[in-house]
């Protein structure tokens, strides 16, 4: 047996079979093998093959496929076609892909008829009501995966029918646990304060913090036309206002019958000691609030159960139905996209990006500069700052040298270092740019020309480092430096 | 006739959607639903609409006692859950109980497992398709009277009967990490069917396929064994496997294949413990439909269920001839295919203990014994060999090249243990292999093209002439030898 296989006694030697028919005589042969298993001979273990056939005895038309023919593919219809009805069969009737195939094949490929026949069937319904998967559950954490056992709780469901819903519901047994989660948060922080749960300061007392974020649903409430029970602390429509509080639906026709407040299960809120780590844990999750009206239509339709109203279907789980559909018709959107993309990528790669590249600028390189290309020259200052090599790659027309000779020329004339400025706060460098800005305008040009000289400036405050001010040099007077950094100084020469 | 690595050919597909709801029973790593994963993965990546689809009628008692025994076939109809305790001595006799336990549904199962291969082997006998895939079949182990590693019914030798009555020699190959001893039994003295089987030898269920067995009486030299050790990874598979099967191609001169594409070859099975990636599997289904003959598909063994439904939907791709993209559609159980929902599987560092030296020497063993069939030609035996590993691994540089990844990205790919795992309330670990894959060893690697570089570029040169593959020189003759 497999499970023996890691052991010595193969098959627990419980079974002794004949030897090799080959008896192994040959010299290389060694005694390893005595205990192992051999190919049996004789008439108890040798298959009977049948007589081949006579080619002209075959009548092979007359053989039956002993099988169904479900699908067979056409070539009439494109991919697209096809996606697009196998989509619309799925999020329009409910069918799965085999059966969308399947109406179609029925109707012999013909793809319009099938459309129009969808809506005429309904793929087999969800057998499975909310108290069968309930019960399943409960059962499932009693037996585990022993499904006769757990057909006992169900009796009505076959062996197969409980092996099928398991494989199908293990999967989203997470995302279950979070809807405990979520349910658990919800009812943590109704049996609070009635408050939505979403920061609370840690620090504040109980009492502060609780006032602070009455206000804040005051004002959100009122932003949203909705209003929050001060009990359960849920956000829905209607309030009515009740002794202090004011009561949704539930609460109200709970607190009238009663006489006392809605009580709420789960973990007792501020009093208790502990409460607000129990708070914290059972938070909801950013972005995701509870609406009771929701929760009002989800549970006042005609339930499972109901033997009245038959021509409704149940509202919550038809609600809940709908956006799963939503869900999984999005993620296979998402799958889509991620096999286009990488089928791009792909395609990219084999080919290279050369091609996409554009070709070598047709305009020759000129030393004259024309408006246009002054206009073009200031925008990528303005986005390169001082990396002249890209500029003149941008320009097209110039070289790096050119560019530099612009950036000194036209200095003054189009306010560069203005243009500079600007492009470096867009990178970013909130410090220096903080530094920069301190100096006015009007001074910032004298400053930098008298750093022209070639020497460092005096001015230069004393946390500043020594490389700063070269750069600030280098700002000044790249022609003269020689070779100024192509990459845009970090740095701007202050005060 | 040159062969095309993605030729289309008509595909035919049996599946029954009952398959997936039989359960072998708790802690059971036999998980028939691993048929319907695939299936759905199928239908999602646009390869069910390619193919014919059938649904497989259940087998007959009549049918499966074309090899089986009768009373075998009577017990196992007739044995239930419930009433196990009357048939105790029974049991015993056919070897029910243990591995092979007694399950709700179980004779319907076998029904439909064997059901599937016998209609698509009818369907191969009428030339109504060239490929056909049964992924609920490939069940190895059964023997005539007796039940074996999870298989019953031995739905392979059933199809093989069938194939018979058309195709003189119908040739089996079986890459299931496991021995596939229920079908080299059942035909271990005839010449009509020879079965090659590659798999882990040595202390390994079952326990048979020992390089030395290699049949009895008139089905002498028609079967083939290749023992290997663990970690024979892709490379070194193709390495055995395609001179092998060029061979048996020859010297055989099948008129129809049926390949046993057990899954449990795979990195990270459960059971298993080779380290083939999803492609190196997929490459045998790929080299045996070049020869262009009929072709049978069946599944097998494997264990670690999402990496199965990959592997066969991958296999259902090379049979179609359609490339499919890495990334997995969204499919019933994607959430299976976690964390990240690609296709194709890495393997792991796990070492190779097959070393090139090893393997040679299996096929130097393997090749004399072929050598003693009766039509062997006896000429081309020697380089063909080299350069068709060669000729291929280069093939598979240029597939692989955008799927490779750095090792770092590869180790975010592996799974933890518990990760929605097939067999996560099973994992009491009794089944499973102890040697962790994942302690770091420096990965031995074959290197078969390191001695020999100067002989290959040699054939390389000669063989441009006839420019053609060489596995692919026999191929001519196929069409015309195989009813004499």
């Amino acid at each position: 047996m497999v499970l023996a296989e890691r052991s010595n006694d193969v098959r627990n030697g419980k079974r002794s079979r004949g030897p090799s028919p080959n008896g192994h005589g040959s010299p290389d042969s060694s005694s390893e093998d005595e205990n192992a298993e051999k190919i049996r001979v004789g008439r108890d273990y040798q298959a009977v093959c049948p007589e081949l056939e006579p080619v002209e005895q075959r009548r092979p038309e007359l053989i039956s496929d002993r099988a169904l023919l479900v699908w067979s593919p056409t070539t009439d219809i494109s991919d697209l076609k096809l996606d697009e009805y196998i989509t619309t069969a799925k999020e329009k009737y409910g069918y799965n892909g085999e059966q969308a195939l399947g109406m179609l094949f029925w109707h012999k490929h013909d793809l319009n008829r099938a459309s129009m026949d969808l809506a005429n069937f309904t793929p087999f319904p969800d057998e499975w009501t909310v108290e069968d998967k309930v019960l399943f559950e409960q059962a499932f954490q009693f037996h585990g995966k022993s499904f006769h056992r757990i057909r006992q709780m169900l009796p009505d469901k076959s062996i197969a029918s409980l092996v099928k819903y398991y494989y199908s519901w293990k999967k989203t047994r997470a995302r279950t646990s979070l809807m405990d989660v979520v349910g658990e948060g919800r009812n943590a922080a109704g049996t609070g304060t009635g408050k939505s749960g979403a920061g609370s300061e840690p620090g504040g007392s109980d009492k502060e913090s609780d006032n602070d974020e009455k206000g804040e649903l005051g004002s959100e409430s009122a932003g949203s036309g909705g209003k929050w029970c001060t009990v359960c602390g849920i956000l829905c429509s209607h309030t009515t206002p009740h002794n202090s509080h004011k009561l949704c639906q539930a609460c109200l026709v709970h607190a009238r019958r009663t006489g006392s407040m809605r009580p709420l299960c789960g973990p007792s809120g501020r009093r208790g000691p502990g409460a607000k780590q129990q708070r914290y844990k059972h938070r909801l999750p950013r972005g995701i609030y509870i609406n009771h009206d929701d929760l009002v239509a989800m549970a006042t339709g005609p339930q499972p159960g109901d033997p009245v109203q038959p021509g409704i279907v149940n509202q919550g789980e038809a609600m809940l139905k709908a956006m799963d559909r939503e869900i999984i018709s999005l993620k296979r959107q998402v799958q889509q996209n991620k096999q286009q993309l990488s089928a791009m990528k792909r395609k990219v790669g084999d080919a290279g990006v050369d091609d996409l590249r554009p070709g070598e600028p047709p305009a020759k390189i000129n030393s004259r500069w024309t408006n246009e290309e002054l206009l073009m020259a200031v925008t990528a200052v303005r986005k390169y700052g001082k990396d002249f090599q890209a500029i003149a790659e941008t320009l097209g027309t110039k070289t790096e040298a050119h560019v530099r000779s612009f950036f000194i020329s036209y200095r003054r004339r189009y306010n560069l270092d203005a243009v500079l400025r600007e492009h470096e706060a867009d990178r970013g460098n909130a410090h220096h740019i903080q530094a920069g800005t301190t100096s006015t305008d009007a001074e910032n040009p004298v400053e930098i020309t008298t750093a022209n000289n070639g020497t460092s400036s005096p001015q230069t405050t004393k946390d500043e480092k020594p490389e700063v001010d070269s750069e600030g040099v280098s700002l000044g007077a790249p022609a003269e430096q020689g070779g100024p950094p192509t990459t845009p100084p970090k740095h701007k020469p202050n005060k | 006739m040159a062969m095309q690595p993605h030729s289309k050919k008509r595909v035919c597909y049996y599946y029954d959607s009952d398959i997936g709801n039989y359960y072998y029973g708790q802690g059971h790593p036999m998980k028939p639903h691993r048929i319907r994963m695939t299936h759905n993965l199928l239908l999602n990546y646009g390869l069910y609409r390619k193919m014919e689809i059938y649904r497989p009628h259940k087998a007959t008692a009549d049918e499966m006692t074309k090899f089986h025994s009768d009373d075998y076939i009577r017990f196992l109809r007739s044995i239930r859950p419930d009433n196990m305790s009357e048939y105790n001595k029974q049991m015993q006799r056919f070897n029910v109980g243990e591995d092979c336990p007694v399950f709700d549904g179980l004779y319907e199962f076998c029904q439909l497992s064997a059901g599937g291969s016998v209609a698509a082997a009818v369907k191969l006998n009428k030339q109504a398709s060239e490929i056909c895939i049964n992924w609920g079949g490939g069940l190895h182990h059964a023997k005539k009277s007796e039940a074996s590693g999870f298989c019953y019914v031995n739905d392979i030798v059933l199809g093989i009967l069938e194939l018979l009555k058309y195709h003189q020699r119908v040739l089996y190959i079986d890459i299931d990490v496991h021995h596939g001893d229920g079908v080299e039994e059942a035909f271990y003295t005839t010449d009509r069917v020879m079965t090659v089987s590659f798999h882990k030898y040595g202390e390994y269920f079952p326990g048979t396929g020992d390089l030395r067995d290699i049949g009895a009486g008139k089905g002498k030299y028609y079967a083939v064994n290749i023992p290997l050790r663990d970690g024979m990874d892709d490379e070194s598979y193709e390495s055995i496997f395609v001179p092998i099967i060029s061979k048996v191609m020859e010297t055989f001169q099948p008129s129809a294949v049926v390949l046993q594409c057990g899954a449990d070859s795979l990195t990270g099975d459960r059971l298993g413990c080779f380290n083939l990636t999803v492609r190196g599997h997929g490459r045998c289904v790929e080299l045996v439909k070049r020869f262009g003959l009929p072709f049978l598909l069946v599944g097998g063994g494997g264990y670690t269920i999402r990496n199965v439904s990959r592997c066969w939907t991958y296999e259902t791709s090379v049979a179609l001839g359609v490339e499919i993209a890495n990334e997995l559609p969204y499919n019933d159980y994607f959430e299976y295919f976690g964390p990240d929902f690609k296709l194709h599987i890495s393997p792991s560092n796990m070492s190779n203990q097959n070393t090139p030296e090893y393997l040679e020497k299996i096929k130097n063993r393997l090749f004399e014994n072929l050598r003693m069939l009766p039509h062997a030609p006896g000429v081309q035996v020697q380089a063909i060999p080299e350069d068709a590993v060669n000729d291929e691994s280069e093939d598979e540089d240029k597939v692989d090249k955008d799927e490779r990844l750095p090792q770092s990205e590869k180790d975010k790919r592996i799974t933890g243990e518990g990760e929605l795992s097939d067999s996560e309330d099973e994992g009491e670990g009794g089944r499973r292999d102890n040697r962790s894959y994942r302690t770091p060893q420096p990965r031995k690697r074959p290197r078969l093209d390191k001695d020999a570089p100067a002989l290959k570029d040699e054939l390389k040169a000669e063989d441009s002439k006839d420019d053609v593959k060489n596995m692919s020189v026999e191929e001519p003759k196929k069409d015309t030898v195989p009813n004499p």
